[in-house]
């Protein structure tokens, strides 16, 4: 990160203005807003190197011979690598890093709870990527993501054991921060800000805390039995010597199921406030869509065995059935609520508003195929199929990626006190939407004629679409990069920033660009509705906010009788 | 350099004092939280195996004997009363009694570790192993040492606490009014007492 300078503010006698180099994001800090960008970075890095072995898997798959790996078994470490990589040291510490830095400045607070404890849970993280890292050039990390016994504790070697402690700290750096993330939204809310106050993305955060400190321990207690396993010649999952492979299958998905949330939850946060602020409309359905993110964090942990549909008790099935099929329901609401904020709104369609939009089609068609999933009859004909590759990337990448790319868009200024050019914005969405969708959807063809997952070789008749998949990845593998040289390009020559460039009403808004060390002068108080857009009140408050330094008190602008009026905002 | 940190380490840690209190005492209920599912995965594992195999459980009790045992889950309640009284004594203003009261704390933890390493000596003569030897007896050695172990694990931890609230009282940092820092160790201390008497009863009495 470049030198990011605060501008000094009028009103704090003595005050120096926060100058910031990259060094200051190299070594231990407090400030939640350093460890987000922290996080930011670090998840980028990471983001970078899952995906380059994606383009290598996808290199692989362009014949269907094994010519690029030396074998099947360097094969195998490539994927479970790269699914690893990218859920646990990109997608959940991108999150991280957008919540650590957005949730207090949205609460108007000047730092987490436990800014000592955010530092320490951020700094786990390196060490552990550098762990992954190690595994894979170590080899042998063998058993995919879900890491399923027997393979990951009598066939794989030391990568595997690597594996393992890396997830381990990654475990641990969740949880701490998911804590802390807890008690600052329960603890530390404005005067004035109720639950049902707050900013949808701090909904989303505290629900995917709630899930990460009751799921991630489930993950913490298999590691730790895998690991006896692997260097204390135990055999917890050896049926051979008395142990149980179907415990490993159980406890894992007990974790990896609500995981999916942990992944999905905060994307919807980003996407409620995206949507709402670029189209310039209240959200509709606030209280289902903050409601729904709670729902969904209940019933997730009764869904676990749609995943082991084929390894179960086959009376079990009908049941897991039904649960995965009600889960749905609160996403449909999301769905439905979201549609219901744009509909009649004034879109604006900027950059960080088509990734939104681009995200409420994607990732509706990995809901559907995800409940096709949840269907026993249909899930076991695409039982461990391109199938599956294509529903998880359609949530994941579709879900949470473009979300994420969106929430770059918006904050990028806040963070940065510079904007991120639009141009190049739009050519990267434009190069990555279709990119995207020929890489995974033509994977459900893949897997409906029969294609298997996790295989180098593959029958002839599938090299035609593989061709087309590899191709399309590589272009979507390429606009990666568009991103990254406009973040590094807007560093420097990127347009200044005002305070509230998308004239939104949340509190991150309410002070700088980027906000001081301590994030507000004064306290802020926040605007009534956080998404009350299109009164007069709101064009007023939104006005002034760019108008002049320090918080803009919102009673100021308020009228003395609720007025409806719709002004051109 | 050094200036900046200081300047931002103090600006960032402002919540009011009974803010920050509150605020430790939610977090440690969070974390104790999640070691509850850690140890369910731990435990679930014990008992799921004991109940599929009731004589191999069976003939492990006999050989261990429970008396021991017994005794050791008596110390664990008494180091929970022990700082129960410990906190008591602090609220009335007496800061000796708090340092005499943790002390037996952590001594009856000490002495609790102590005899668990005994009794692993004795189990382990009688072919009641961790890793994987052969036969039903390590079978029931793996799932039964990783929740003890883990549990033990925590009460070192525990007994380490102790000393540094011994440390921290005789500095003079608590007083009748200042005692949430003993009161958060108390809610670990218990939470461990709890944990036990859930191992107890699973392993030693089913
Ligand atoms: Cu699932």
């Amino acid at each position: 990160m470049a030198a990011v300078t605060a501008p000094t503010l009028p009103g704090v006698a003595g005050e120096e203005p926060t100058r910031l180099h990259v060094s200051d994001y190299l070594r231990w800090s407090v400030d939640h807003k350093i460890i987000g960008v922290q996080y930011m970075a670090t998840a980028l890095f990471f983001f970078i190197f899952g995906g380059a072995l994606a383009m290598l898997i996808r290199w692989e798959l362009l014949t269907p011979a094994i010519d690029l790996m030396a074998d099947g078994q360097a094969y195998n470490s490539l994927f479970s690598i790269h699914g690893t990589v990218m859920i646990f040291l990109w997608i959940i510490p991108m999150i991280a890093g957008l919540g650590n830095y957005l949730v207090p400045l949205m609460l108007g607070a000047k730092d987490m709870a436990f800014p000592w404890l955010n530092a320490f849970a951020f700094w786990l993280i390196p060490p552990a990527g550098m762990l992954m890292i190690l595994g894979y050039f170590v080899g042998q990390t063998e058993a995919g993501w879900t890491s399923y016994p027997p393979l990951s504790t009598l066939f794989s070697g030391d990568g595997q054991t690597l594996w393992a402690l890396s997830l381990h700290l990654l475990g641990i750096s969740s949880i701490l921060g998911s804590i802390n993330f807890i008690v600052t939204i329960r603890n530390m809310r404005p005067a004035g800000m109720g639950y049902f106050q707050m900013p949808l993305f701090v909904w989303a955060v505290l629900a995917t805390s709630i899930i990460v400190v009751m799921a991630t321990p489930f993950l913490a207690g298999a590691l730790t039995l895998l690991i006896l396993d692997r260097v204390a010649g135990t055999a917890f999952f050896n049926p051979a010597q008395g142990g149980d492979v179907l415990l490993w299958q159980n406890v894992f998905w007990f974790y990896s199921h609500p995981a999916v949330y942990i992944m999905v939850l905060p994307a919807f946060g980003v996407i409620s406030e995206l949507l709402a602020v670029h189209s310039r409309k209240p959200v509709f359905g606030y209280r289902a869509i903050a409601l729904s993110s709670m729902a969904i964090a209940l019933v997730g942990f009764t869904v676990w065995a749609h995943h082991m549909f084929t390894s179960l008790t086959p009376e079990l099935r009908i049941p897991f059935m039904i649960t995965s099929m009600i889960i749905a329901v609160p996403t449909g609401i999301k769905v439905f609520s979201w549609l219901g904020t744009i509909w009649g709104g004034k879109i604006h369609f900027t950059s960080a508003m088509l990734f939104a939009l681009s995200f409420l089609s994607m990732f509706v068609i990995g809901g559907i195929s995800g409940v096709m999933l949840g269907s026993v009859p249909w899930d076991i004909h695409v039982h461990d199929t391109y199938f599956v590759v294509s529903h998880l990337h359609f949530v994941l990448f579709g879900g949470s990626v473009l979300a994420i790319y969106g929430g770059i868009y918006h904050w990028f200024p806040k963070i940065t006190g510079r904007m991120l050019d639009e141009r190049l914005g739009k050519i990267h969405f434009w190069i990555t939407y279709p990119a995207f969708f020929l890489t995974f959807f033509p994977m459900h063809l893949a897997g409906m004629l029969g294609m298997p997952r996790r295989v180098a070789q593959y029958a002839p008749e599938f090299q035609t679409l593989n061709v087309i998949i590899s191709i399309a990845a590589f272009v979507l593998g390429i606009s990666t990069f568009i991103l990254l040289y406009n973040i590094v390009w807007s560093l420097y020559h990127g347009e200044k920033a005002s305070a509230n460039p998308w004239r939104a009403l949340t509190l991150e808004w309410a002070t700088s660009s980027p906000p001081p060390s301590t994030n507000f002068i004064g306290d802020p108080v926040p605007f009534p509705n956080p998404y009350g857009y299109g009164t007069e009140a709101a064009y007023n408050y939104v006005e002034s906010q760019n108008k002049k330094y320090g918080t803009v008190n919102p009673a100021d602008y308020l009228p003395a009788e609720k007025s409806t009026a719709v002004t051109s905002e | 350099m050094a200036a900046i940190e200081q300047h931002v380490e103090h600006e960032h840690g402002h919540a009011s004092p009974q803010a920050r209190l509150e605020n430790l005492k939610f977090a440690t209920w969070l974390y104790l939280a999640s070691e509850v599912i850690i140890f369910t995965v731990l435990i679930a594992t014990y008992v799921v195996f004991s109940l599929n195999n009731r004589d191999v459980v069976h003939e492990v009790h006999e050989k261990a004997g429970i008396m021991l045992v017994a005794f050791n889950t008596f110390l664990l309640l008494a180091s929970s009363w022990a700082m129960v009284m410990g906190l008591r004594q602090l609220k009335l203003g007496n800061r000796q009694g708090l340092i005499s009261w943790i002390s037996l704390t952590a001594l009856l933890g000490v002495i609790f570790v102590s005899l668990q390493y005994v009794e692993y000596r004795t189990l382990s003569d009688a072919g009641v192993v961790l890793f994987y030897s052969g036969g039903a007896l390590s079978e029931f050695g793996m799932r039964f040492y990783a929740p003890t172990a883990f549990h033990g694990a925590h009460v070192i931890v525990g007994v380490l606490w102790a000393l540094f609230i011994i440390w921290n009282a005789r500095r003079g940092n608590y007083s009748a009014t200042n005692y949430a820092g003993v009161e958060i160790f108390g809610l670990y201390w218990h939470f461990v007492d709890v944990v036990w008497i859930f191992l107890f009863t699973f392993i030693y009495l089913i």
